[in-house]
């Protein structure tokens, strides 16, 4: 107990002075910014401080928290799906040679087509509204997904299931529940990251292509008015939306990494 | 215990075992089901595979087809290639200070992790809707991909290699051409096949949201004009181009490691 105050106070030191070249870099690149928006058309290179002005204007306004939660909605709704969707057809594809062979050839081509290749069909087909949005961020999640889990299932972690048969768990659907998925979740969990950093693709490529509502459309719209400041201030929390969500799951990931070790 | 290793044993190889017939039936039953549906819909939204068919012969026929294809490739493969000519130094650079690595590497990441679709309002400020911008979209993705796996390789690269060459007194341009971008040929094909996926996307998002050119724009174009399944066609022709490349850098690689053996 009295070893942690130490340790982090340590860590404290340490972590201040890997961090002093990255604020060096930063403030480099802040000052080389500014110098080069000076010499150069606004519109070519809007200035950090203008960049910043237009970032306060789109929160004070409400149009960016509004935009971004609506992204933020349509991101998190698709996810669900597509874990749903893709942990149900990967132990399918995992533990049946039949679902593996007649299934499997589907989502090979889906993981080939690039997403924005398929949202003008999808929106035709499905609609502008929601549900084709929905769609279109589930195509872009479900491969990953639907890989990690079928993947993970088909290789036996053979000891573990001899102990759990040794202590009666009888059947596959229970082995199912209560060792081989158990066994597969940091494989999981990886392929969850990599279905974050597609899906963030797929929203932003609907919205965009809509142009009804999300930060996709913000930035559409900002840019056909030539506002390159205010695209650059919407540009910047949808990076950091894509960092934040893989980097959450990474976290996620490595906690069950050392809770299986 | 031994009949436990032979159960699973058969198992797993029950599950490995190649079924050539499944698919194909299962692409039969797919594809009938598709156009027994397709056929009952509206045919200006559904595209039974018949009609995608017709309409293939017709694009064919017309030439359109064969100038988005040569137009598309065009842009993928010079934008790949100076991918490939930038990425690889700047990766072998980037690799020589841990310092300057990991201050770039959270920049890269940002980009990396940012829809290139919200870009193009500023390569329509940068470069005009025209090749140079259509160029950059494949370019610069790539090489990040390329260049962030080189420097990953070039710092695994066997250092006991690379302290028996320092101690001879080599310089470090030598280490590098020597001794440490053959060590990371792995890595740096691994980062070519995440670079080719990037390419082709970056490709089709160039075509349809910044000049309507290439496959790309017969998508934008024929989901416009309400005609899936020429919108289709494309999409397949797209699937393929990118498996054809997968595959042959997946080629690439088999004969790489088997030279490393």
């Amino acid at each position: 107990m009295t070893r942690t105050p130490r340790l982090t106070r340590v860590a404290n030191r340490g972590s201040l002075r890997r961090l002093a070249p990255h604020l060096g870099f930063l403030a480099t690149l802040l000052v080389a910014w500014q110098l080069a928006a000076s010499v150069l058309d606004p519109l070519v290179l809007p200035s950090v401080t203008s960049i910043v002005a237009a970032g306060f204007d789109l929160v004070a306004s409400g149009e960016l928290p509004v935009a971004l939660g609506q992204s933020v909605l349509l991101l998190v709704l698709g996810l669900l799906i597509a874990s749903a969707v893709g942990l149900g057809f990967g132990i399918l594809i995992g533990r049946s040679r039949v679902a593996h062979w007649t299934l499997s050839p589907y989502f090979s081509a889906l993981f080939v087509i690039p997403t924005v290749a398929l949202v003008p069909l999808v929106l035709i087909w499905f609609g502008f509204g929601m549900t084709g949005r929905v769609i279109v961020v589930v195509l872009a999640g479900v491969v990953p997904i639907m890989l990690s889990v079928s993947s993970s299932l088909r290789d036996e972690p053979g000891e573990l299931v001899e102990v759990a048969r040794s202590f009666g768990v009888r059947g596959e659907l229970a082995l199912l529940r209560t060792v081989r998925l158990r066994a597969a979740v940091p494989v999981i969990m990886s392929g969850l990251r990599l279905a974050v950093g597609r899906a963030v693709v797929g929203m932003a490529v609907a919205e965009t292509y809509l142009r009804l509502g999300g930060i996709g459309a913000l930035i559409r719209d900002y840019g056909s008015l030539f506002q390159t400041a205010y695209v650059f201030a919407a540009i910047l929390p949808l990076s950091l939306l894509g960092v934040g969500l893989s980097a959450l799951v990474g976290l996620v990931e490595r906690h069950f990494q050392g809770w299986r070790s | 215990m031994s009949a436990a290793e032979t159960r699973t044993g058969a198992a797993r190889r029950g599950l490995r075992r190649p079924q050539y017939w499944l698919p194909v039936l299962s692409l039969a039953v797919f594809l009938a089901g598709w156009e027994l549906v397709g056929r009952g819909i509206d045919p200006l939204l559904f595209a039974p595979p018949s009609r995608v068919a017709a309409s293939f012969a017709e694009l064919a026929r017309s030439g359109e087809l064969l100038s988005a294809v040569l137009t598309t490739i065009n842009t993928l493969l010079l934008g790949y290639g100076l991918a490939i000519l930038v990425g690889i130094p700047v990766g072998v650079l980037l690799a020589q200070s841990a310092t300057a690595g990991a201050v770039l590497r959270p920049y890269f990441y940002g980009i990396f992790a940012t829809p290139r679709v919200v870009i193009v309002p500023l390569i329509i400020v940068w470069f005009g809707v025209g090749y140079p911008g259509r160029l950059f979209l494949v370019f610069l993705w790539s090489m990040i991909a390329i260049a962030t796996s080189t420097a990953d390789g070039v710092r695994n690269a066997r250092p006991d290699l690379v302290e028996v060459a320092r101690s001879y007194g080599v310089s470090r341009a030598q280490i590098a051409r020597h001794v440490q971008l053959p060590g990371s040929v792995p890595f740096v094909v691994a980062g070519l096949r995440i670079g080719a996926e990037r390419a082709v996307v970056g490709v089709i998002i160039g075509e349809m949201f910044l000049q309507l050119t290439g496959l790309g724009g017969l998508i934008q174009s024929k989901a416009q004009s309400f005609e899936p399944p020429a919108v289709l066609c494309a999409v397949v022709i797209i699937a393929v181009i990118g498996t054809v490349l997968i595959l042959s850098l997946d080629a690439v690689e088999r004969r790489v490691s088997r030279w490393k053996e």
